[in-house]
């Protein structure tokens, strides 16, 4: 029992780092209709940048200088890159994207370097105990700065005249431009925003073994995530990240003694199937909205 | 008098210019691909001619690349202490012409090959095991000679390509033995990457296994620090006394981090390419301190030889790494062939690939004992069965000083390398 609770723990912990990269994926969809595949080069940009200053600004300091940093460069390219495209087909967008994150990436490596750069996460590998279960504190912080994160971003959507405007903008964008809400900083700050969740999730990815010019592709997680819980839905994201921690855990721990048959690192690949299982039953995620065409 | 020497003369000259145009320098070597008469650019013999070799290597996006960046440097740095030590045999040697990406795919490293092929006598560095074998029929045929950058055993069948050092699969034979005799270690699980590199390492280890009586179990993971849960799954639940490791850095750091954090005391050994100096300083680091050892072909960094001084003398402002070590290394049997075949005044691509393959021994300058230069030998008489272990030290350069210097152990010994170890 205890070892089924460690697990779910460090899939919720984990889970949870993929709802916030899973967040930034669909808040930009919302807004723009177009997947953002730069969110990886966001989220290593975001890290690199806290390992640089985590020595003079300490810890915290660092999170919150490079979160706002990396908003500014998300700010930065959806405004020369992606805004002279508005138009366009999203899918040429969406490849332009690639090229973002591609591009950004080469520049990111410059700074890491050979070594594997560090983020001082103030939790280390320490584990807490509740009741006999085990928990490590990193789990315990990424859950809680998810929930922080979330909760101010749905009160954001909610109560902000901003938060207004960008929902005005993802239910109808021409709607909403008539009705005087500037379609074109709804982008930007969607943008912004994302890319703040991302340099987050990347300290949270870090946090575990560092940094190299690989961990990139933990961001792609998030990919399964957004599908499981419907693109356009931010509840979705939330439901559809935990789904992906907590089954990769699970798969982790109990696949060897339950299922031997199914090969080794089953648990790899065990958020797609889960995805393909969501698909079949529910097209468009389990929060998604059914795209309606008239003939 | 000068109407008696005029014939000399005109011989003389005539067989100058028949001996330019042939490719013979002094008179006495003969040259075809990737050697010219010209000097090489930016040299400082002026009067040398210039022998091209190419790289293909993982120099931007590829996975390798943190490691691809030193080992190429290294590698430019080695060639230009010959140059400016007067070349060999009237040439000097261009590392830095012909330096192409292969971004880490085999079809990209194909077509840069060929590119390149008809410009470089042979090949200073060639990237990865995959990339390897997509132009490895072209080497042959071309007879291009290339130093790998890896230590996997099936490069002792493959006369065009010099290794140095031991392999994967002989260091973990070694390092499995030292664990038996030193600690007591009765039982082993070898995490490893798919592919030459992590079941080279786990195959020796699984021989080491079977040799001493050990429990063993073999647990494939992939890439990514993401992905290594079932790996600390494994390690959690079996308790083995030993877990052998052959994956990357960021990869080990996580499973000897959180197979330490879920309660796991026993011990690790990592290959080579498993340790990075700073993983002493990720959330790992105790666990590192206390529970790992790295076995490794040669002495690192900070060694007392005459190899390492030069090799820090050539880079003296970078961060120390053992990519540079790497690097350097594995230049010194390219280094010996061309100094043979210049010797033997057959500086062709063929006369290259014999030189290479009648080497006995090469002057490492100490980083290595000679023996480990014998190409001429079959696999099993030729390979090198030395490699040594360290244990982690934070007032270490790189992070590791040596426990146990260069030694075979009893498997490593007794093994027949008859073929690859996977």
């Amino acid at each position: 029992m205890t070892e089924l609770i460690s697990s779910l723990l460090r899939g919720v912990g984990t889970g949870s780092v993929y709802a916030l990269l899973a967040l930034g994926f669909v808040i930009i969809y919302k807004s723009t209709r177009v997947i953002n595949f730069a969110q990886p080069a966001l989220m290593l940009a975001g890290a690199v940048l806290v390992s640089y200053l985590v020595g003079p600004l300490g810890f915290f300091v660092a999170v919150a200088v490079a979160v706002a940093a990396t908003a500014m460069l998300a700010l930065g390219l959806e405004r020369s890159v992606v805004r002279p495209m508005i138009g366009k087909p999203v899918f040429i967008i969406a490849i332009i994207t690639i090229g973002i994150d591609i591009a950004l990436r080469n520049v990111v490596n410059g700074f890491i370097g050979t070594d594997v750069r560090q983020v001082g996460s103030p939790w280390g590998l320490q584990s807490v105990r509740f009741a006999g279960v085990s928990v490590q504190e990193r789990h315990i912080a990424m859950l809680l700065t998810a929930l922080v994160i979330i909760t101010v971003l749905f009160l954001f959507f909610k109560y902000s005249r901003l938060g207004l405007a960008m929902r005005a903008t993802a239910f109808d964008q021409e709607t909403a431009l008539s009705q005087g809400v500037s379609v074109s900083t709804v982008f930007a700050l969607s943008w912004a925003i994302a890319g703040g969740m991302a340099a987050v999730a990347g300290v949270f990815v870090a946090s575990n073994a560092g940094i190299d010019q690989q961990i990139w592709i933990v961001a792609l997680k998030a990919l399964p995530a957004i599908i499981i819980g419907g693109l356009e839905s931010l509840e979705g994201a939330i439901v559809g990240g935990i789904t992906v921690g907590v089954v990769e855990s699970l798969v982790a721990t109990y696949q060897s003694d339950f299922a031997p048959w199914l090969g080794s690192n089953f648990s790899v690949v065990s958020p797609y199937v889960v995805m393909l299982i969501v698909l079949m039953v529910r097209p468009y995620g389990l929060f998604g909205t059914k795209e309606v065409q008239r003939v | 008098m000068y109407r008696r020497k005029a014939p000399l003369v005109a011989v003389i000259a005539t067989t100058a210019l028949v001996a330019s145009a042939c490719g013979i320098r002094g008179g006495d070597v003969e040259t075809d691909v990737g050697v010219t008469e010209e000097a090489c650019p930016d040299t400082p013999n002026e009067d040398n001619g210039c022998i091209y070799l190419g790289t293909i290597s993982d120099l931007s996006e590829g996975p390798f690349a943190a490691l691809a960046q030193p080992i190429t440097q290294a590698q430019e740095a080695f060639w230009a202490r010959v140059n400016e030590e007067g070349g060999i045999g009237g040439y000097d040697i261009d590392v830095t012409s012909f330096v192409r990406d292969n971004k880490y795919n085999p079809e990209i490293h194909n077509q840069v090959y060929q590119e390149i092929r008809d410009e470089v006598l042979a090949l200073a560095q060639t990237l990865g095991s995959p990339q390897t074998a997509a132009i490895l029929p072209d080497m042959e045929n071309n007879d291009v000679i290339g130093a790998p950058a890896s230590w996997s055993s099936e490069w002792l069948f493959e006369d065009v390509i010099l290794q140095s050092g031991t392999n994967y699969c002989m260091e973990m034979m070694n390092a499995v033995d030292y664990m038996v005799d030193e600690q007591g270690v009765e039982s082993v699980v070898a995490v490893h990457y798919a592919g030459d590199y992590g079941e080279d390492g786990a195959g020796g280890a699984e021989v080491a296994a079977e040799e001493r009586g050990l429990d063993f179990q073999a647990v494939e993971t992939p890439p990514g620090t993401d992905n290594q849960s079932d790996a600390i799954n494994a390690i959690v639940s079996e308790e083995p006394d030993l877990v052998t490791l052959t994956a990357g850095p960021s990869d080990v750091a996580t499973i000897v981090g959180q197979a330490a954090a879920r309660g796991y005391e026993g011990r690790f050994v990592g290959s080579g390419p498993t340790w990075n100096p700073e993983l002493l300083n990720s959330p790992a680091g105790d666990a590192f301190k206390n529970m790992f050892l790295h076995a490794g072909p040669w002495q690192p960094w900070d060694a007392d030889t005459e190899a390492h001084q030069a090799m820090r003398d050539a880079l003296p402002d970078v961060e120390p790494n053992e990519g540079y070590l790497a690097g350097w290394a594995w230049s010194y049997p390219m280094k010996a062939a061309i100094e043979r075949a210049v010797d033997e005044g057959e500086l062709t691509r063929e006369g290259l690939r014999e030189a290479a393959g009648s080497l006995e021994s090469v002057d490492y300058e100490g980083l290595l004992p000679e023996e480990a230069g014998n190409y001429a030998a079959d696999p099993n008489e030729g390979v090198f069965r030395q490699s040594l272990i360290s244990r982690v030290d934070e007032d270490a350069p790189t992070g590791v000083t040596v426990e146990q210097e260069l030694f075979t152990g009893p498997t490593a010994e007794g093994h027949t390398m008859d073929e690859p170890c996977f």
